[in-house]
């Protein structure tokens, strides 16, 4: 995997906050301020308890999706670096599903692009969430 | 022509299938003439304006298809 690969990934696999933070800081000793979004599982939605979550994506686009996210927040805000890494397999309650790291000069542009980029990545990239609940199963179909 | 068609999330439970190949043979066909051949052919695709894509690049009804082309139709995402 290429540096370039390392910063937008879609994967099974749990992982680390603080790596990803530590590497998108090795990039520039210019970043004054990282902000980061982290998504994660939530027991109990519209009423319903969950037990587990399930991720499906459209392979190859989903990725060139978030690719293409990444480079867009990159040129639209003044910020430095920023990584994006969506987990798509089973998750339970508690555990990590989505980070974002920005790294900026300053804090506002960081805390902008990152907001704008959850609410981006909800509308623009082919992942869907299936919840698991007591009652059954049911797909999510709204991204508040 | 030949068309892959995809279809992901409640649309796959529903159509009771992930994907399937339909024949073509319209000129200058469009994703609008795919989703019709589609609905025919599968009954059990609910009403709705899906999102859609060709090739894996998002797409129009209005899109212009061509043999061996992916088409996917797709419920709102819900990543993140």
């Amino acid at each position: 995997m290429t540096k370039e690969d390392k910063k937008v990934r879609i994967q099974e696999e749990d992982f680390s906050v603080e790596i990803e933070i530590k590497e998108l800081l090795a990039t520039s000793k210019l970043i004054g301020g990282v902000v980061t979004f982290l998504g994660t599982a939530r027991d109990f939605s519209e009423g319903k308890n969950v037990e587990t979550i399930e991720f499906e994506e459209y392979k190859g686009m989903a990725l060139k999706a978030l690719k293409k996210l990444q480079i867009e927040m990159l040129s639209r805000f003044d910020i430095i670096e920023a990584r994006i890494i969506h987990r798509v397999t089973s998750v339970k309650p508690g555990e990590q599903i989505v980070l974002i790291v920005v790294g900026a000069e300053h804090r506002k542009e960081a805390f902008t692009a990152c907001q704008w980029c959850i609410d981006t990545l909800k509308e623009t990239v082919p992942i869907w969430k299936k919840e698991l609940t007591p009652d059954g199963e049911s797909w999510v179909t709204s991204h508040p | 022509m030949k068309i892959n068609v995809l279809f992901f999330g409640m649309l796959a439970d529903k159509a009771g299938n992930k994907k399937v190949s339909i024949e073509i043979d319209k000129p200058n066909a469009t994703v609008a003439d795919v989703i019709s051949i589609v609905r025919e052919k599968i009954k059990t695709l609910p009403e709705g304006n899906f999102l859609l894509a060709v090739n894996e690049e998002q797409a129009e009804p209005s899109t212009s298809i061509s043999d061996k082309d992916e088409v996917a139709i797709m419920p709102p995402f819900s990543g993140g």
